[in-house]
């Protein structure tokens, strides 16, 4: 498991917009809430039509499409966005593991094909593999926060022009805070980011590895990183309380 | 060895020894008949023609005068000669002998007539006791010599014998004829054997070699191309029953295996489903929506129900593979309107409010799983239930029918669509929904295959019509027996 880049839009003015097209109630409720905690801009919409109409009005930057619908099948839905001559890029999700369907999904139109069920974190690669593969997605590489600078290719992390040594999880915990500056992160959801979902340990890793940020960071007393008592901890990017 | 021969060669191996046996025993005794046939024929010939000869010398003129001695064995000596000679001819040879055996005469003069074979004391003394029909056959230097004795008495019908005469005749025409013949069975009995042999390996070969082709198409089919037939020309033989019969076969293997495939590959996706769900609310849950409540409250509400429905898929997955089984099914008697009185109340309560008629029917009694039956009947009720509004009306109802009993769920509901009609037993199909419907039902399109398999259980079969916007009528038949 990656975790590392998140390349969210954050900063700049507009979400990055994704359409889900699916009948199915619980994946459309995850994917949209999933999508939304990942800072992205998600429509839903249930039915091969709705879809339809909604990529026109909307035209949003990547759509999520679903095989098995009620009234067409995503092919049908894929050949006929095509047809319209939008190039935005498409996602197919099938319940099926034929290759006939992969090569008539990709004959349709669609960019990609995740088989259900599909782990969340492989969805948001592929999201933010097909953003950047069409120039979607502004492409960030380097992340600023004040005088701290981040970047994600090289792994580098300067501040006030001075390079700090991190190790690979104080890095990623820097980038997840420099991503969702002023989100409170509890220890749990931390813990399951950096150490992956069947981490069996306890949380108070999370405080030390915090606390050395911390220090490697200067951040003292703490400005940056604050703790939020009984809750977790969260980035403050401004100045001043 | 011979378990070891292809069936073929063994086959024409038994025809053709069976062939050969069957013309040899033929040919032999054809040839052992005729011969002696040809050596009797010789043999009365000789005696035919000496028996006047013998008579006119030794009694003249007094051949009638029966029982009474007419010659003595002193006239016997002195006409012996002139006898002999007479009996002599070109094939035969004749010698007279006395009482004692001792020749008294040799006819042969000339020099083309055969030499006499000297007399043979275990034959003569045959003759000479007073045989008549003494006839054996000499070999001498491969020549075969047919010897007659005839017993000289001293008058006709006289026991006293006074010598014999021995003709003598080589067999060289008889042999001849008998090569003759031999050579003839000989060759018919090998050709015939040959083109017998031929055919019959060829009328085997065109019999097994269709045999073959089905047992390279047995094997195709044993490597899991259950789409191979054997394709013979049109026969009515036990071959092309054969072939005919197993075709069929395989036909129904191949239609329930693709059921059975179709069956699997619907089961998984409809068990993906509920497990993308579930997986992919769990990971958005771990990776942080954890922590904002209502993101929670959303998503676990999503995760049981679809707990909920993937618990109801494995329960009917499992009736359906117990009745696949067909353990569960107990029978016994059931009256139907028993069946239907104490039924009664449940079918009203699972109708909530639904108007529930019951049509009555004659007094039956069937062999029946009651609890199946009873599943049978309220799955058909939910189904009716779901598909009808509130107001709605439910009639069940059994009459009897020629030899089962028929039984009947109907409703004025929203009907089936005529494309979703011959579909709806299929394992998890869900109509399509006919538009005025509130919202689509949910369910795991199992209850009707369900019922479909409970059904034929019994050995009966079910029925649908139905009527968009009208309602619509299930009918189960169920024999008595
Ligand atoms: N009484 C009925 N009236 C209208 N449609 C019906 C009725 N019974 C069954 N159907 C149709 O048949 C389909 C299959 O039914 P069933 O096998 O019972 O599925 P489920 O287990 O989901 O209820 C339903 O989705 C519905 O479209
Ligand atoms: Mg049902």
């Amino acid at each position: 498991m990656t975790r590392e880049g998140f390349d969210v839009s954050c900063g700049s003015s507009r979400k990055t917009q994704i359409l889900v097209i699916e009948d199915e109630d619980t994946i459309a409720e995850f994917l949209k809430t999933g999508l939304k905690y990942e800072g992205y801009g998600v429509t839903v919409a249930k039915d091969a039509v709705t879809g339809l109409d909604s990529a026109r009005e909307s035209n949003p930057d990547l759509i999520i499409l679903d095989i098995m619908l009620p009234d067409k099948d995503g092919f049908e839905v894929c050949r006929r966005l095509r047809r319209r001559g939008t190039s935005i890029p498409i996602l197919m999700l099938t319940a099926k593991k034929e290759i006939s369907d992969k090569v008539e999904g990709l004959d349709a139109g669609a960019d990609d094909y995740l088989t259900k069920p599909f782990s969340f974190e492989e969805l948001l690669a592929r999201i933010r593999a097909l953003l950047r593969r069409s120039g979607r997605a502004v492409k960030t590489t380097e992340l600023r926060v004040v005088d701290i600078v981040l970047n994600t290719e090289t792994r580098e992390v300067f501040k006030g022009g001075k390079r700090l040594t991190l190790t690979p999880r104080e890095f990623s915990l820097l980038e997840l805070f420099m991503r969702h500056p002023r989100r409170v992160f509890t220890r749990e959801t931390l813990l399951n980011r950096l150490w992956g979902y069947d981490y069996p340990g306890e949380t108070n890793i999370v405080d030390v590895h915090v606390s050395h940020l911390r220090n490697k960071l200067g951040d003292k007393p703490p400005r940056l990183i604050r703790t939020h008592y009984g809750v977790g901890y969260a980035f403050y990017p401004e100045e001043g309380d | 060895m011979w378990k070891g021969l292809s069936l073929r060669l063994r086959l024409t191996i038994v025809y053709a020894g069976l062939l050969a046996l069957l013309l040899t025993i033929l040919g032999a005794t054809f040839f052992v008949d005729t011969r002696n046939l040809l050596i009797e024929n010789t043999a009365s010939y000789i005696r035919a023609t000496a028996k006047p000869v013998i008579e006119h010398w030794l009694y003249g003129k007094k051949v009638s005068e029966k029982n009474r001695d007419i010659v003595s064995e002193d006239y016997l000596r002195k006409i012996a000669r002139f006898m002999a000679r007479d009996l002599t001819s070109r094939n035969t040879v004749a010698l007279v002998l006395d009482k004692r055996g001792k020749i008294l005469a040799i006819g042969k003069l000339l020099k083309e007539e055969p030499a006499p074979p000297s007399p043979d004391p275990f034959y003569y003394r045959q003759a000479l006791s007073g045989e008549n029909e003494v006839t054996y056959i000499l070999s001498k230097n491969d020549k075969h010599i047919l010897v007659i004795l005839i017993p000289l008495r001293s008058g006709p019908g006289s026991d006293r014998v006074l010598g014999a005469v021995q003709l003598s005749s080589p067999l060289a025409r008889v042999e001849a004829i008998l090569y003759r013949h031999g050579i003839t069975l000989a060759a018919g009995t090998i050709i015939t054997l040959l083109l017998g042999t031929i055919l019959g390996l060829l009328a085997i070969s065109s019999a097994l070699s269709e045999l073959r082709q089905m047992i390279v198409t047995c094997q195709n089919i044993t490597e899991g191309r259950l789409d191979q037939r054997i394709d013979l020309p049109a026969r009515s033989d036990e071959v092309g029953q054969l072939a005919e019969a197993f075709n069929k076969m395989v036909e129904r293997l191949e239609a329930a295996f693709s059921a059975q495939r179709r069956f699997v590959a619907s089961a998984a996706h409809e068990l993906r489903t509920p497990l993308t769900a579930i997986r992919g609310s769990l990971e958005v849950l771990l990776r942080g929506a954890q922590d904002d409540p209502g993101s929670v409250a959303t998503l676990c509400q999503g995760m049981y129900k679809e707990v909920v429905r993937l618990g109801e898929l494995c329960e009917k997955l499992l009736d359906l593979a117990r009745l696949e089984i067909s353990v569960n099914v107990c029978k016994e008697d059931v009256v139907l309107s028993d069946f239907f009185e104490s039924s009664l109340k449940q079918v009203k309560l699972i109708a909530s409010g639904r108007k529930v008629l019951l049509e009555k029917g004659p007094y039956v009694s069937l062999k029946a799983d009651p609890h199946l039956l009873k599943q049978i009947v309220f799955d058909l009720v939910q189904n009716a239930v779901q598909h009808t509004d509130e107001g709605g009306r439910l009639t069940l109802g059994w009459r009897l029918g020629v030899d089962a009993v028929q039984i009947w769920i109907e409703d004025n509901g929203y009907g089936i669509l005529p494309e979703d009609l011959p579909r709806i037993f299929e394992p998890f199909y869900r109509g399509k929904g006919v538009s005025g419907w509130k919202k689509r039902p949910e369910g795991s399109g199992l209850g009707l295959t369900l019922v479909k398999t409970m059904v034929e259980a019994h050995g009966g079969k079910i029925t649908v019509s139905s009527k968009v916007n009208e309602g619509t009528r299930f009918v189960i038949e169920l024999p008595y027996r």
